[in-house]
């Protein structure tokens, strides 16, 4: 395995990098190796990660200083992960088994953040990663989930905290009736840099996966959302589908969604898309003509435009409080 | 003129530049029950629609008041809070949005100072829910998304029960309601009546044997044509549109 310096920079045609090239997210110079702090978890055990090839991964395992190791079985875990300093990273190793939920708050002032997050999954995992950060932040994030047989991990991300953000999720479905379902919801605002990139590698046959990923965009702010769903040979008898949906709620927002379908195999199921559209002028309608005004309608929907990324998450645990951390979110935006 | 709480006089609308009411008047007062029928295209919803103010409706000639106040003042959600309803003919779906969260919203934004209370919204809700039949898990459903016409239907209802209005325009409610589910909206129309005034539009007399209209107007081509009795609408049955073109 080489190491982070031997890694070539990934040329902007690459798809990963399109939008946000390694050299806008790195924190400093892309060939320095900057001093880190470490991110502060509020429980786990010591642990270590293996290195990694990828670009981003690699960069982060090298100026980690901090892995940490939660291992669930049949419970809740709400995991908090303060962020301070100039740049700050951090490791999470995760192993669940049972029906568990993993609620994860990643909140602070840091400059700039760096996560890696590696994961197993056996039965079943709801995940939630709440994206608090401070408004003037960086952040780069990356996980990688394993999903064993007839395990099913379900996956939303709330993304509404720092000024540029990276993140890049990539699930393996590695057994038969593995099933990975869930969403991305990403409140844009100022002119805040959102970039989600979601893969998911169907390695057998008879697992299933569903991707959405909802962003709201106001202001200036520039939305990401590139996926690539894989059927490897053989993995016949898979359901895989993937959407992408911008709310376009201003003039100078932007919006890419850009799905991909890589189908190595005959017989399976798979379906992507994608669409922008600013709000339906017959919801605010139907809303005002319930007595609410042009913008306490606007915020609803955009509230459940959101939320509604969140539809194949079952665990009640997990949207509850996915809705009441968008809510406190969307307050704050309003008043200040 | 106390008791009018809806007058048009001279109306026309456009969509997109294409005129489709073409000159309609009409006075609902206090109490009444207007019944309007007519052909598919003749005009009725874009009627209900230019009343409670769709942005796509352009209203180019006349005026519609309500309450003695001209409609071209207020906005969609002003008309709504002084006691207007419209119950859609297809309600817009607001994904992610729970129909309790949407009701409680609706009902606050309304009736304003005197809204009720958390617990007594509940208890308010409960009653009207039972009776319209509907279980209290509606009320985690985001609104209207995937909900059978029946349901969007009760829905409709449900709202307008909570929000009391003084005039209650009904745009094809009774469609694809089965018999019973048609009887408990008849029932809902019907326990408004005595504080307001209501325009249901129509294209059966199924309902206007359960809800029984003071006024039945036929309406053709954006005009209103005949008007009579609740015995109009049996006729209509009977015979179609074609005798009123002639």
């Amino acid at each position: 395995m080489i190491s982070y310096p031997q890694i070539s920079i990934p040329p902007r045609s690459e798809h990963l990098w399109r939008y946000t090239p390694w050299k806008r997210i790195h924190p400093t110079k892309v060939e320095e190796m900057p001093d880190s702090d470490e991110i502060r978890f509020s429980s786990g055990e010591n642990s270590e990660m293996d290195g990694s090839d990828e670009i981003a991964r690699s960069f982060i395992h090298t100026i980690s200083k901090v892995c940490k190791k939660v291992t669930l079985s049949n419970e809740t875990l709400e995991l908090d992960l303060r962020c301070s300093g100039h740049i700050c990273a951090g490791e999470l190793n995760v192993e669940s088994t049972g029906e568990s939920n993993l609620i994860i708050r990643v909140s602070g002032d840091a400059g700039w953040t760096g996560i890696r997050i590696s994961g197993k999954v056996k039965d079943s995992l709801s995940v939630a990663v709440i994206n608090d950060l401070a408004s003037d932040g960086h952040f780069l994030r990356c996980e990688d989930w394993t999903v064993e047989r007839d395990s099913t991990l379900e996956f939303a991300t709330l993304s509404a905290g720092a000024f540029l953000n990276k993140s890049d999720v990539r699930v393996i479905l590695s057994q038969k009736g593995a099933e990975t379902r869930g969403g991305i919801a990403s409140n844009g605002y100022g002119s805040r840099h959102d970039d989600h990139h979601f893969e998911i590698k169907h390695l057998v046959g008879h697992t299933d996966s569903s991707f959405v990923m909802h962003a709201t965009c106001d202001d200036s702010s520039h939305s990401v959302g590139t996926g690539l769903l894989t059927i490897c040979e053989g993995a016949d008898g898979s359901d895989a589908g993937q959407v992408f949906r911008n709310l376009l709620l201003s003039e100078k927002s932007r919006a890419e969604a850009i799905p991909e379908l890589e189908v190595l195999a005959d017989d399976v199921k798979a379906a992507h898309g994608a669409a922008s559209a600013p709000i339906d002028v017959n919801q605010i309608h139907y809303l005002a003509s319930r007595g609410l005004s042009v913008d306490t309608a606007t915020a609803l929907i955009v509230e459940g435009f959101l939320m509604d990324a969140f539809r194949h998450v079952k665990s009640e645990k997990v949207v509850a409080t996915l809705r009441t951390r968008l809510l406190v979110h969307l307050e704050c935006l309003v008043n200040g | 003129m106390g008791d009018e709480v809806l007058s048009i006089d001279g109306l026309h609308v456009s969509v997109d530049g294409t005129e489709i009411i073409k000159g309609l008047s009409l006075t609902i007062n206090l109490g009444e029950i207007h019944a309007i029928m007519g052909r598919n295209g003749s005009g009725k919803s874009t009627l209900a629609n230019a009343i409670m103010g769709h942005p796509a409706y352009e209203i180019t000639s006349g005026e519609i008041k309500f309450r003695g106040t001209p409609l071209d003042e207020m906005e969609v959600f002003e008309r709504a809070r002084a006691g207007m309803f419209l119950s859609f003919q297809y309600p817009s779906s607001i994904p992610g949005v729970q129909v309790g969260t949407f009701l409680r919203k609706s009902v606050s934004a309304v009736r304003g100072e005197n809204a009720p209370s958390a617990r007594d919204f509940r208890k308010e809700l409960k009653g009207h829910m039972e009776a319209l039949g509907m279980d209290k898990s509606f009320l985690g459903r985001y609104v209207n998304d995937g909900f059978s016409g029946g349901e969007k239907k009760r829905l409709e209802i449900l709202q307008m029960l909570l929000l009391n209005p003084c005039l209650a325009l009904l745009d094809e409610t009774d469609s694809g309601l089965d018999i019973d589910a048609l009887r408990v909206v008849s029932d809902g129309i019907n326990s408004i009546t005595p504080t307001a005034g209501s325009l249901v539009i129509t294209h059966y007399e199924r309902l206007l044997e359960l809800v029984k209209p003071d006024f039945v107007h036929v309406m053709i081509d954006g005009r209103i044509v005949k008007t009579g009795n609740a015995d109009l609408a049996g006729e209509l049955e009977a015979k179609g549109y074609d005798w009123l073109e002639a």
